[in-house]
């Protein structure tokens, strides 16, 4: 039963996309600068405006057979999506703080920002399917948008291609909810999932299924869309790719979330949930893959976070409370360190040039920012007391109680994979001896201290969220729990 | 025929025309309005839905009988979801379409097969 609660929670959404608004108006770069500052810092403190339960916006209800239905627009929040949101949230307000110390930000960029976060926040709280798409589409424009403002004729390629693509895989999506709401005569998901676990399932509603795959994999960058997404991560500038990813690694939590909540319990589910599997596999094996034959570090990072979004979406996809746990652990931490990486590459790109042939002997240029970037590092490879350490191991975990030992060894040497391009950059980077020529550029070099400040503080959360990953892991198991199932596949 | 399973036929020919467009035409102009179609015929599919034979428009007037509007009134909610969805498509294609100018206006050519090209 869905019913009104006096609280604050849809400011999470609206007050986002109100500012992106009144921020597209604005030109002036002084003016710009200061209320993005602004922004940044209310945009930590937005997500405990909301209190635990849900809303359901006009509170009005129909009626259909003996069966009382919701309709209209609702949005849960319970700690596990505080949790997200608050991550969320935290990482935007960084590379915020980090556009202000940019020389050229106009309203337009802060305005794009914004109103992702706005829509991201919105398709992890919505109850209902189909504003979940609404902003699954609003999040797609956005971070093409994004893109595009990076302003090289690459990057309208990268968005060009995204928006074709994107079209096509939000159409589909639509037509997966019209079969679902024509078969369950709902949009609401816990009226919906009510539905489907009473009722056998009809060709609509596998239909429904498979659309909802096909706009997860887009959305969240499984195979056979992750070359779409690497691309528009290499062709944005480094701080920009950095927001994209953690986008997209929420709308594939999002999304796996629906569609286990929706399906996961049921008797049919079992072959899709290997097609997940699959195509997990496919997206880490192929990231890595990919990654160790770039010289470019932006494209590297770009086909890493394919990669680590297969980590996700393998914990999800195995369905298991513990496996739920772990996808979405290693989804915020991957969100966290991912970003630091980007963040990273920002600063290292002010040597003007992201090819790490061209680059090398940074390291006593920028101590600090190299022992940051080392931590992020250690933390993607699963090298403890770093966070990713404790999300990896909770994944494998997950995947030998499943009873899949062969999904947890693939994850290991993905991880050896990793361990292998990320050494490789980091040598190539920094530690590598450079000409004499290299060392005069570099001493030109100006760091803006606004992108160390973030860095700085995301190689912290890497660092405390490896020590206390109960932080995080204590608020998101109840929620697995209720959404997940224990099985172990019989051999 | 049955109105609203000739609606479902129509709404299926135009997702499948959209796709040949989509994959198939070298045009980039061409490609945006096979994506429309597509577009296009899950709205079809959505207005279908709601599709009752003999009923109402679900605009309640006062000259109606409440009891007879409400039993034979079409289904409103897919109607409001196409109405979004419309909004929607249209920003996408506004993006898309500009995009296009910009690109025809760097290559002299509508050709995705050199626009879309890697360097």
């Amino acid at each position: 039963m869905v019913k009104k609660m006096d609280n604050f929670l849809p400011l999470i959404v609206v007050f986002p996309l109100i500012m992106s608004i009144i921020f597209s108006y604005i030109y002036k770069s002084k003016i710009v600068r200061i209320l993005t500052f602004l922004m940044a810092l209310i945009l930590v403190v937005l997500p405990f405006f909301g209190t635990y339960g849900t809303y359901f916006f006009g509170d009005h209800a129909i009626a259909l057979g003996s069966t009382s239905l919701t309709s209209g627009i609702a949005y849960v929040l319970n700690p596990a999506k505080n949790v997200m949101v608050f991550t969320l949230m935290l990482i935007g307000s960084l590379i915020l703080i980090s556009a202000t110390g940019e020389k050229k930000l106009n309203g337009i960029f802060t305005s794009l920002m914004l109103m992702g976060l706005a829509s991201v926040s919105a398709i992890i709280m919505a109850e209902d399917i189909f504003n979940l798409y609404v902003f699954y589409e609003i999040a797609t424009i956005t971070q093409a948008g994004l893109v595009i403002a990076s302003g090289t004729e690459n990057a309208y390629k990268a968005a060009f291609r995204y928006l074709l693509i994107g079209t096509m895989a939000g159409s589909l999506l639509l037509l997966g909810i019209a079969l679902l709401l024509s078969a369950t005569g709902t949009l609401n998901i816990e009226d919906m999932r009510n539905f489907l676990a009473n009722n056998s399932a009809t060709p609509a509603i596998y239909g429904g299924l498979l659309m909802l795959i096909i706009g997860l994999g887009y959305g969240g960058g499984l195979p056979p869309f992750h070359t779409i997404k690497a691309d528009m991560y290499s062709r944005a500038r480094p701080f920009v790719a950095s927001m994209l990813q953690t986008y997209s690694k929420f709308v594939l939590i999002a999304l796996m979330i629906v569609i286990l909540k929706l399906f996961g319990g049921l008797p049919y589910f079992n072959i899709t949930r290997g097609v997940l599997i699959a195509l997990s596999i496919g997206g880490m094996v192929f990231g890595t893959v990919m990654a160790l034959l770039q010289n470019d570090y932006k494209k590297l990072l770009a086909y890493h976070t394919i990669s680590q979004g297969g980590y996700v979406a393998a914990g999800l996809a195995i369905g298991t409370p513990l496996g739920i746990v772990a996808g979405i652990f290693h989804g915020i931490n991957h969100a966290i360190y991912k970003s630091a990486l980007f963040l990273g590459a920002h600063i290292v790109s002010k040597a003007k040039s992201s090819n790490m042939a061209k680059l090398g002997g940074l390291l006593p240029f920028m101590p600090f920012v190299a022992f940051m970037i080392l931590c992020a590092k250690l933390a993607t490879i699963g090298i403890p007391p770093l966070n990713g350490f404790q999300s990896k191991l909770l994944l494998i975990d997950a995947a030998m109680k499943a009873n899949i030992p062969e999904l947890a060894i693939i994850m290991i040497l993905v991880s050896i994979g990793t361990f292998v391009y990320m050494m490789k950059a980091f040598y190539l980077i920094f530690l590598k001896p450079c000409s004499e020529e290299q060392i005069e550029e570099y001493k030109n070099i100006k760091i803006s201290k606004y992108s160390v400040f973030s860095l700085a503080i995301l190689t912290v959360l890497c660092i405390l969220l490896g020590i206390y990953p109960d932080i995080v892991v204590d608020r998101i198991y109840p929620f697995a729990k209720d959404i997940g199932i224990n099985w172990a596949l019989n051999k | 025929m049955d109105l609203q399973l000739a609606s479902f036929i129509a709404a299926g020919v135009l997702v499948v025309v959209g796709l040949y467009g989509f994959f198939f035409v070298d045009n980039i102009i061409k490609k945006v309005i096979a994506l429309s179609i597509i577009e296009n015929g899950v709205n079809l599919t959505l207005v279908s839905m709601g599709y009752r034979e003999g009923g109402y428009a679900p605009i309640y007037l006062p000259t109606l009988k409440f009891q007879l509007f409400s039993t034979n009134m079409a289904y409103p909610l897919p109607q409001a979801l196409v109405l979004t969805n419309i909004v929607i498509g249209a920003s996408m294609l506004a993006i898309m379409l500009a995009l296009s100018v910009v690109f025809y206006k760097k290559y002299k050519t509508l050709k995705t097969s050199i626009i879309l090209k890697e360097d």
